[in-house]
């Protein structure tokens, strides 16, 4: 087995002050099990202390250090070399930024600009149901949960949005469709007009073009397209036939 | 932008809260339900509220269901005291455990996506160290959104106070507290998208910064857990109390720290060293691997310190090895799945064929900055600091003493989250005028040694040999002479860290000026850590001091820590608050000076 891999990493990098874009390449030895978010803290603690880049749990549960690694979107934390060296056949990667909002240095975006599609679909139940008396539960059955369940897993990393054909044009994207897609089938939220008016609308659903891109790309293994094709026919709650 | 270091602007708001992970929203979502319209600003150091470290809690969150036929809330207090040995104050469990369902159905009523039993009610499910009848069984005390309950809370808590007009202000830290006449006033902000210090002067000023498992070098925590609020309080004179009760999980996955749950263990998976032999019988003939935690880890501990553990080389920890290649297939499908996914993931082993790597891992702190149980910050002689309060891990109310039980922490978000706010609020109407103006502020010329150093020290070298020290001398094994060379360690580093030059000048997202003010947060934190593990000459809990094995009833006060400046530590006491047993009522004895055995 190979212990030791040669890696090049050209990082797409950004200076703000100097409005300045390049590509950096770093050429790092690095063992097998090593992440790539790993390999960027080691050129910053043995190379160059200046590359900005993102992150914060580093196992695959809050989606901070998302970005393209030979242009296909995926989380850096869940990366390790030897899996990259295998999948892509190469020991040259070309890291990116996600193309889903501006850069604000290197490998940092502005997520707060990303995340504004995400609030236009309002993440939270907009009128809750009253449940069966105050102070209990609203009971939900496994059944209909099971329905929705895999869409409440998403953690708004953007690599969807960023391998999705059409959502640079307006498309408010697919993990902020699947946000708004979670409370249309959520038996406490009450208010689904207001809703459907905005999976509905020009930057709604229809704006997908079912190429499934973001069920390819997603990190936590969510069929997001099946979700949107369910919103495309209205397919909301488990009683509706066809 | 470049150049000298200034503040560039000045914000006014009602409540500043410093973390908007589950305790700061929960808190923010309080104060937002009961006074609409309130200005309250929320900093978060990561990108966004979502990606926060609650996100990353799985099992789920204790709560006795009022309607439960055998559970009650004194079942739970008492499970609690016993795990905190000791520690805990009662006044703080009593309130927490009594107003826990409230919680629940507070997040459910709001949309959290709890796992269901067959009849559609909130599924239940066992957890250790929990039990009914104090201690004679296991207790169905759980409720859980499958294994990502705190992402359920966050994203719930984001939600409710984003619906309620909350202004989040993301990857900003808070650099200083403001005071006037004593009250704090808010605080210095360093926004790190914009590069800007700003000032933000609040009514009152909630701290939520969550843990400090970046002290040490392997970790469950999150890459920006370096206990910034605990430094700030430092800073500003005030104390943190206990800060030596650290919690060690046994098995952290080598090297990214995640969590290999007590499950494995549970199936049968065997403990093995460099020569590939089983040591758990040596240390714990009759449990073996099902021994408490805290044994587990030390076992661990002592076969790498005597030279049987396994360097990773990728990643230069060493580690034991978790063997479970003996189970059947259907118990590496069905039962550990997860933690199976994890290996497979992370370290590229199949669990089937493998053997995985293991070594304990820096999991929770207990200790935290001193409140009462509303979460108002106390000082030194404990009497409350107007306008500044505490909640969440970077908190010690105290709820867990000296070990927290699994699913206990989450729950302390929420419900202390809720408690503070109501606080906040009667504070609020107690003290209408804001500050105006506060002192000179320290950030600026802190910032601007940072940016003006000159030498050739590396800041992430500094940090790591900080970790290693750390993990090796006032880890899970401590002793006087080990903590004594810990803490000359610390000293040198800090000294070393003046010689850093900035290679980053400008001031936008640069991440390299924030790592030092980091490694600053966490020397600090270090050393109130090792200081006040060395003062406690005695085991509890999750400390562990070799050379005092036994608990000692001498030591039963919390401890009171402060350093105003770096290297000068003043301690004191707090005597753990006993209320449940004072007040002699039914099953009282219970909560008495026990012991902790399992």
């Amino acid at each position: 087995m190979k212990t030791e891999f040669d890696i090049t990493l050209k990082i797409h990098r950004y200076d703000p002050g100097a409005s300045r874009s390049w590509v950096q390449a770093y050429h790092l030895k690095a063992g097998r099990i090593i992440r790539f978010v790993d390999l960027f803290r080691k050129i910053n603690e043995e190379q160059d202390p200046s590359l900005a880049w993102n992150s914060s749990c580093e196992h695959g549960q809050c989606g901070t250090c998302a970005v393209r690694v030979n242009g296909k979107p995926l989380l850096a934390c869940e990366l390790l070399v030897e899996n990259a060296v295998e999948s892509f056949g190469k020991t040259t990667f070309e890291i990116q930024p996600l193309d889903i909002a501006p850069v604000v240095r290197d490998l940092v975006v502005d997520l707060e600009k990303a995340y504004d599609r995400v609030d236009r679909v309002k993440p939270y139940i907009i009128r809750p149901a009253k449940p069966p008396e105050p102070g209990e539960a609203y009971p939900i059955s496994t059944s209909e949960l099971d329905r929705y369940v895999n869409a409440t897993r998403c953690i708004n990393c953007f690599c969807c949005a960023s391998a999705c054909i059409s959502s640079h044009k307006g498309f408010l994207g697919p993990n902020a469709m699947l946000a708004s897609i979670v409370r249309m089938m959520d038996p406490r939220e009450e208010e689904k007009k207001e809703r459907m008016e905005i999976l509905y609308s020009d930057n709604g659903v229809y704006r997908c073009h079912s190429s499934q891109a973001c069920s390819f790309v997603c990190p936590k293994e969510i069929d997001v397209a099946h979700f949107i094709a369910l919103a495309k026919e209205g397919k909301f709650s488990g009683d509706q036939s066809g | 932008m470049n150049g000298a270091i200034k503040i560039t602007n000045t914000i006014r708001c009602d409540v500043l809260i410093i973390g908007a992970g589950g305790a700061g929203l929960r808190c923010a979502a309080e104060i937002l339900e009961k006074r609409p319209g309130t200005k309250v600003i929320a900093l978060t150091k990561v990108s966004h509220p979502q990606k926060s470290h609650t996100s990353t809690a799985q099992g789920g969150l204790a709560a006795v269901d009022p309607n439960d036929s055998v559970d009650r809330a004194i079942f739970h207090m008492f499970d609690t005291w016993k795990g905190s040995d000791c520690m805990a104050d009662q006044n703080v469990v009593k309130k927490i455990s009594e107003g826990s369902w409230e919680q629940i159905i507070w997040l459910e009523n709001r949309g959290m996506h709890f796992s269901r039993s067959s009849d559609g009610k909130l599924g239940k499910r066992t957890f250790g160290g929990h039990t009914v009848n104090f201690g004679e069984a296991s207790a169905f005390r759980a409720v859980f959104e499958a294994d990502r309950t705190g992402k359920g809370i966050t994203d719930t808590g984001w939600g409710e106070t984003m619906k309620r007009g909350i202004s989040f202000m993301n990857q900003s830290v808070a650099t200083e507290l403001l005071f006037r006449n004593k009250q704090c006033v808010g605080s210095v902000v360093f926004n790190q998208k914009q590069g800007e210090l700003i000032r933000i002067f609040a009514k009152a000023t909630v701290f939520a910064s969550g843990g400090c498992g970046q002290v040490f070098k392997v970790t469950t925590n999150c890459r920006q857990n370096t206990g910034d609020g605990l430094a700030l309080v430092l800073r500003a004179g005030f104390p943190v109390m206990d800060p030596e009760a650290v919690q060690f999980h046994p098995t952290g996955i080598v090297g990214p720290g995640i969590l290999a749950s007590e499950t494995l263990r549970s199936v049968g998976g065997i403990l093995r060293n460099k020569e590939e032999g089983a040591f758990m019988e040596k240390y714990a003939p009759k449990m073996k691997e099902l021994a408490p935690r805290d044994m587990v880890a030390r076992a661990i501990e002592i076969e790498v310190r005597e030279g049987r553990g396994i360097m990773n080389p990728d990643h230069k920890i060493e580690h034991v090895w978790i063997d479970l290649r003996h189970l059947p297939d259907a118990i590496h499908e069905k039962e550990i799945p997860e933690v199976a996914g994890f290996f497979k993931k992370y370290v590229n082993l199949d669990t089937k064929k493998d053997l995985c790597p293991v070594r304990p891992s820096m999991h929770y702190h207990m200790g935290g900055i001193p409140t009462n149980e509303f979460g108002e910050v106390q000082n030194m002689t404990q009497e409350v600091i107007p306008g500044l309060f505490a909640v969440g891990e970077c908190a010690a109310a105290s709820f867990h003493g000296f070990n927290r039980l699994g699913t206990n922490s989450i729950l302390e978000l929420i419900t202390m989250g809720k408690f503070a706010g109501e606080r906040v609020l009667e504070y609020m109407a107690e003290h209408s005028d804001t500050g105006l103006e506060a002192g000179a502020e320290k950030s600026i010329p802190q910032f601007s040694s940072y940016m003006e150093a000159t030498g050739k020290e590396s800041i992430g070298t500094l940090r790591e040999d900080l970790r290693n020290t750390m993990t090796q001398k006032v880890g899970v094994f401590r002793t006087e002479g080990g903590i004594s060379e810990a803490i000359e360690t610390i000293k040198e580093i800090k000294e070393r860290a003046n010689r850093t030059a900035l290679s980053v000048k400008a001031l936008t997202m640069n991440q390299e000026l924030v790592n030092r003010w980091e490694l600053d947060n966490l020397l600090d934190l270090s050393l109130v850590i090792a200081q006040a593990a060395l003062n406690r000459r005695e085991s509890r809990g999750a400390h562990f001091r070799e050379d005092y094995p036994e608990r000692l009833d001498e030591f039963n006060d919390h401890t009171l820590i402060a350093m105003p400046e770096f290297g000068a530590v003043e301690q004191a006491g707090r005597p753990v608050d006993m209320s449940v047993y004072e007040a002699k009522r039914e099953h009282y004895e219970q909560f008495g000076l026990i012991q902790r055995k399992y």
